[in-house]
C-alpha cells in the first residue's frame, strides 16, 4: 500500500486542535441534547394551549374572522373548537358566505340568525379567499373537531368558471391560502412553488406551533414577523420607524383584533357596497371547466365526503351565482352546468338547496350578494321546507 | 458507510452535487484545480530537492527534442507539448469563443514543459502558482484590472480598449464569479506549498485529495483547511459516533442562530442606511457601521460554525475561524482571532517567506504591508478593499509602535484597549461596506460633521447586541464556569431554539459567499 499524506510539520497543526474547541461555550452532550428536545416538545405543545386561556376571544353572534385574519388558521381552528351550549349550524364557504362587501351585520349567517332567534345559532365559518382546494386543506387539518354537527356548504360555481380560477391552467398564478392546497397530489398546474416552499407548508400545516407563531405575527406584528415588525416604517418620506424603541413582547395585549367599525370597506356606507351594473345587462361568458376534468370540483366533491364521514348532517347551498351577469346566449350553459352539479348531490343522497336567481341590484359581482340580498337569501333559506326539515333536530 | 469503501466517493459526489447545484459547468474549475494540484505535486515528486540538477536542459531546443530519462517527468513533458500544440491550433484555427480556454491551456503546456525541462521542485511550484491564480485573476480581478487599464489608456490618449472579461468566456458561458473560488484555490495551494517545502508527504489517492479540496462544509466559504490537517482526517476511517454527533449539532446550532437570527436581523438596518448615505446622518451612520461589524461576524462565523458543526457530525475536525474578534486588544490581536484560517494562511505563505520581521523593522514593515494588501485583494477587486487593507496595515504598525511603549502598557486598561481595536475596526469595515471609495468618503465626512439626529435603529438590535458581546465578554472571564452548567447550557440551547422559531429572518446569502 503506497503511503499517504505524511504530516512532517504542520502549519494547520494549532488550528486543527483548536478545532474540538466552540468558542460560545455552548457544547451539549448527548443527554443535554435529549432534554433539550423534550423541554422543546412539551413548551411547544403546552405554550399554544395555555395561550387560548390568556389571550381574549369571546366570538360575538355576527362574529367572523377579520379580513386581516384570513391566514390566520389558529384562530379559524380555535373559533371551530369554542365551547358552546346552544345548538349551532356551522355554514362553512368563501367571502360569499364571510360576506365580501357587507359588515358583520349583515352577512347571511346574521340574518339567519336573525331568524333563528338564536336556536340554532349560524356560525359565520368562511374565510375570504376559501376555494375548494384550499377549504378542503383548511377542513382536514384546522377543523378537526368538525364532527357530529350540523353543516352547511357553500357552493361557489365561480370557482370552476375558468382553468386560471380552477388553477388547472399551466400558467403559474398568485392565489390566496397556498399553504392549504394539496402540495402533491393531487398536481395543481398552476402552482410552481419550490419544493423547500412546499415541504415547509406542508410542516407547518401539521405543526401548531407554527400555525399560532403566525397568529402572533398576524394580530400583534402588523402581519410580519418580529424582526420586519421594528424595522417597519410608516410609509411616507422621509420614513420613521414608529416600533424602532419597542419590543415586540410590548405589542401583546392579549386582545384580538377586531374588525374595524365602520369599516371603509364594507358595509352599507362603503363606496364598495354598490349593484355590479346599473343597467343590469350581462355580456360575461366563461369558459367553464368540465365537471370531470375541474380540479375544484373533484376537491369539493371530497369536502363533502369527507364531511359524511365524520358524521355530520350535511347541506349544500349551491350558488346562487349572478345569472344577470352572463350573456343571454351564455345562460343555458351555465344552466346545464349547474344541473350537472345538482345531479350529482341527488346521487350521493346529500342534501342541498340551489336558491332561486337574486334580484340583479342585489349582487356587486359575479357572485357576492349585497346586504339586501343576504337578507333574502337567509328568508329564502329559512322558509325552504327542505331547510325547515334539515334544521329540526336543533329545535329545542 | 462512514468506515466503509464509499466513504471518499459519497463525500466527494456530496461536494460536487452540492458545488455543482449552483452552477454545473463550473464543477470544471474545481476539477481542474484539483487535477492540477494533483499532478504537479506528482512530479514535483519526482525532481530533485533544491537547486537545479546537473542535466537540466534549457533553451528551444528542450522545448522540442529533449528527452527525459524519469518516466514520469518524460510524461509531464509530452502532455505539456501535446497541450501547447492543442492550445495553438485552437488559438488560430478554433473559434473565438474558445480562446479564454485555449489560453489557460497554452499557459499550463508552456508551464508544464517549462518546469519538466527544469527538472526542479521551484518551477513545478511556479507552474502550480501560475495556473491557479491566473484562474483567479481571470474570474476575480480580470474585469477591475480591465476596467483600469481602460482608463489609464484613454487617459494616455491610446486608442485603443480592451473588450469586458465576459467575452472570453468559452462557449457563451455566462461570465460570474465562481462561488468559493478564492477558497478552493488557496487550500489546493496550501497542498502544493506544503510539499514544495517538505512540510507534507504527497498525497497518493486521487481521490482523497479530491474530497481534500471540495469538501463540501467548507468548500464555498471556508474555513481554508490546510492539507495536514484534513487529509490525514480523511485517510482515517470514521464511525459515526452520539459524542461527535451532539457536539457537532451544538456548533452548528450556534452558526444557524448567528446566521438566521442575528446577521440577517442587523442586515436590514445596515441596508436600510448603507443604501443611500447621503440622506443619513451621522448617528445612524455610526450605528450602521458597528451593526455591520457585527452583521459581518455573525454572517460568516455562524457559516463558519455550521460548516464545523456539519464536519464534525461526520467525525471530521475543521479549525476554529474566528474567536470572540471583538474582544482582540490589539490590532495583532484581532488578526490571531478573525478569519484565522485565512490568517495564518497569508502569514505562513506570504509573510514569512518574505522574511517577517527577521530583516529589520522597515522591511518587516513592508512584508507586513504587502500581506495586508495581499489580504485584501484577497477579498475583491475594488479600491474600497485595497483602502481596507492598507488601514488594517496601517493600523497593526501603529499598534505596535504603541504596545511597545511602558505608559501604553501600564497605564492604558485592557477594556479601552478593546473599545479602540473595535472603533477601528469599525472605521474600516466602513470601505468594505461601501458601494465605492466617494460613498466611504462621504460617510466618513459625515460622521465628523455630527448633525444628531435619532438613528432610529430598533432597540431591540442594540439589546442583542449588547447581550452578545457581554456573553463573549463572559466567555473570557473568570465567571466562564458559570455559563458551562449543563443548566445554563440546555436553558440557552432551548431560548435559541425558540428564538429561532419566532425570529428568524429571511436573509439574504452569506456575505462571504462572493468572495
Amino acid at each position: 500500500m503506497k503511503h499517504s499524506s505524511t504530516p512532517v510539520n504542520q502549519p494547520g497543526m494549532r488550528a486543527q486542535k483548536e478545532g474540538t474547541r466552540c468558542t460560545q461555550g455552548l457544547v451539549l452532550s448527548g443527554r443535554q441534547w435529549i432534554l433539550v428536545i423534550m423541554s422543546l416538545c412539551l413548551t411547544m405543545w403546552m405554550i399554544p394551549i395555555g395561550w387560548q386561556g390568556l389571550e381574549t376571544f369571546d366570538p360575538e353572534e355576527s362574529y367572523r374572522i377579520p379580513y386581516a385574519a384570513s391566514r390566520d388558521y389558529w384562530l379559524y381552528e380555535r373559533y371551530v373548537n369554542q365551547p358552546h351550549d346552544e345548538p349551532r349550524v356551522y355554514f362553512v364557504g368563501d367571502s360569499v358566505v364571510w360576506g365580501e362587501y357587507v359588515s358583520k351585520e349583515g352577512t347571511w349567517t346574521h340574518w339567519l340568525n336573525d331568524h333563528s332567534q338564536g336556536e340554532p345559532r349560524f356560525v359565520n365559518l368562511a374565510l375570504n379567499g376559501l376555494y375548494p382546494l384550499a377549504l378542503e386543506g383548511l377542513l382536514e387539518h384546522y377543523a378537526k373537531e368538525l364532527h357530529h354537527a350540523q353543516v352547511l356548504l357553500h357552493c361557489n360555481l365561480l370557482w370552476m368558471s375558468s382553468p386560471q380560477a380552477d388553477l388547472s391552467d399551466p400558467k403559474e398564478q398568485v392565489f390566496n391560502h397556498p399553504m392549504l392546497v394539496p402540495q402533491w397530489e393531487p398536481q395543481l398546474p398552476s402552482y410552481h412553488a419550490t419544493i423547500e416552499t412546499r415541504l415547509s407548508r406542508l410542516v407547518g400545516n401539521h405543526w401548531s406551533w407554527l400555525a399560532w407563531i403566525r397568529h402572533l405575527q398576524i394580530h400583534y406584528w402588523d402581519q410580519k414577523d418580529p424582526y420586519q415588525w421594528t424595522l417597519m416604517d410608516d410609509g411616507r418620506y422621509p420614513p420613521t420607524y414608529p416600533n424602532h424603541r419597542s419590543f415586540p413582547w410590548q405589542a401583546i395585549d392579549w386582545q384580538l383584533e377586531q374588525e374595524p367599525s365602520p369599516d371603509p370597506d364594507r358595509g352599507l356606507e362603503s363606496p364598495r357596497h354598490k349593484p355590479w351594473s346599473e343597467l343590469g345587462e350581462g355580456t360575461q361568458r366563461y369558459d367553464w371547466v368540465p365537471l370531470s376534468q375541474s380540479l375544484q370540483w373533484a376537491a369539493f366533491q371530497r369536502i363533502c365526503q369527507r364531511m359524511v364521514e365524520r358524521d355530520n348532517a350535511l347541506m349544500v347551498i349551491i350558488g346562487p351565482f349572478n345569472q344577470h351577469m352572463l350573456h343571454p346566449d351564455h345562460r343555458p350553459t351555465f344552466k346545464a352546468y349547474e344541473q350537472e352539479i345538482i345531479q350529482w348531490f341527488r346521487d350521493q343522497g346529500i342534501a342541498h338547496l340551489a336558491p332561486p336567481t337574486l334580484p340583479s341590484h342585489q349582487y356587486g359581482d359575479a357572485s357576492h350578494p349585497l346586504q339586501p340580498g343576504y337578507r333574502m337569501l337567509a328568508q329564502q333559506l329559512w322558509e325552504a321546507p327542505d331547510f325547515q326539515q334539515w334544521i329540526k333536530p336543533l329545535k329545542r | 458507510m462512514g468506515s466503509g469503501r464509499l466513504r471518499l466517493p459519497w463525500l466527494l459526489l456530496a461536494s460536487y452535487v452540492f458545488y455543482g447545484w449552483w452552477n454545473p459547468f463550473y464543477l470544471g474549475l474545481i476539477f481542474y484545480s484539483t487535477l492540477l494540484d494533483y499532478w504537479i505535486v506528482a512530479w514535483m515528486d519526482q525532481c530533485h530537492q533544491g537547486d537545479w540538477p546537473e542535466n537540466r536542459s534549457g533553451g528551444w531546443r528542450a522545448f522540442l527534442f529533449l528527452h527525459l530519462k524519469n518516466r514520469g517527468l518524460n510524461q509531464a513533458l509530452w502532455c505539456g507539448r501535446l497541450l501547447l500544440i492543442g492550445a495553438t491550433c485552437g488559438l488560430s484555427l478554433g473559434p473565438s469563443s474558445l480562446r479564454a480556454l485555449a489560453t489557460l491551456m497554452c499557459l499550463l503546456g508552456f508551464t508544464m514543459i517549462w518546469a519538466a525541462t527544469r527538472q526542479d521542485r521551484r518551477s513545478w511550484l511556479w507552474a502550480s502558482m501560475l495556473n491557479n491564480l491566473s484562474l483567479l485573476f481571470y474570474f476575480k480581478y480580470a474585469d477591475f484590472f480591465i476596467e483600469n487599464a481602460n482608463f489609464l489608456m484613454d487617459r494616455l490618449g491610446l486608442g485603443y480598449q480592451w473588450p469586458p472579461a465576459a467575452s472570453w468566456m468559452p462557449l457563451g458561458m455566462e461570465y460570474m464569479l465562481p462561488v468559493g473560488i478564492s477558497f478552493y484555490t488557496f487550500q489546493s495551494m496550501s497542498y502544493t506549498l506544503d510539499f514544495y517545502r517538505g512540510q507534507l508527504g504527497r498525497e497518493h489517492s486521487f481521490l482523497r485529495f479530491a474530497t481534500y479540496v471540495s469538501f463540501f462544509p467548507q468548500l464555498v466559504a471556508g474555513p481554508i483547511e490546510r492539507a495536514s490537517s484534513l487529509l490525514p482526517q480523511l485517510a482515517r476511517p470514521k464511525k459515526l459516533q452520539a459524542k461527535a454527533f451532539a457536539e457537532g449539532s451544538s456548533i452548528f446550532l450556534v452558526g444557524l442562530f448567528k446566521k438566521l437570527a442575528l446577521a440577517n436581523y442587523l442586515s436590514f438596518y445596515v441596508e436600510r442606511v448603507y443604501e443611500m448615505p447621503e440622506t443619513q446622518a451621522a448617528p445612524a451612520l455610526a450605528m450602521a457601521t458597528v451593526a455591520f461589524a457585527w452583521q459581518i461576524y455573525f454572517d460568516f462565523s455562524g457559516y463558519t460554525d455550521m460548516a464545523r458543526g456539519i464536519a464534525r457530525i461526520m467525525g471530521y475536525e475543521l479549525m476554529l475561524n474566528f474567536n470572540h474578534p471583538y474582544l482582540a486588544t490589539s490590532l495583532g490581536d484581532f488578526w490571531a482571532r478573525w478569519h484565522i484560517s485565512l490568517s495564518t494562511w497569508f502569514r505562513d505563505y506570504v509573510y514569512i517567506p518574505l522574511g517577517g520581521n527577521r530583516k529589520g523593522p522597515i522591511l518587516g514593515a513592508t512584508y507586513l504591508l504587502i500581506t495586508f494588501l495581499a489580504s485584501a485583494i484577497w477579498h475583491g477587486a475594488a479600491w474600497t478593499f485595497v483602502i481596507w487593507g492598507l488601514m488594517h496595515a496601517v493600523g497593526t504598525l501603529f499598534n505596535r509602535l504603541l504596545e511597545r511603549q511602558k505608559w501604553f502598557q501600564e497605564k492604558v486598561p485592557t477594556m479601552l484597549r478593546r473599545i479602540i481595536v473595535f472603533g477601528f475596526v469599525c472605521l474600516a469595515w466602513i470601505f468594505f461596506r461601501a458601494e465605492s471609495v466617494a460613498d466611504a468618503w462621504l460617510i466618513l465626512s459625515k460622521l465628523v460633521q455630527g448633525n444628531w439626529q435619532d438613528p432610529q435603529i430598533p432597540w431591540l438590535m442594540v439589546a442583542l447586541i449588547l447581550a452578545v458581546w457581554s456573553y463573549q465578554w463572559v466567555q473570557q472571564s473568570p465567571w466562564r464556569a458559570w455559563t458551562q452548567t449543563g443548566p445554563f447550557k440546555v436553558c440557552a440551547v432551548i431560548i435559541m431554539l425558540l428564538w429561532l422559531c419566532f425570529f428568524s429572518s429571511s436573509g439574504g446569502a452569506f456575505i462571504y459567499f462572493q468572495f
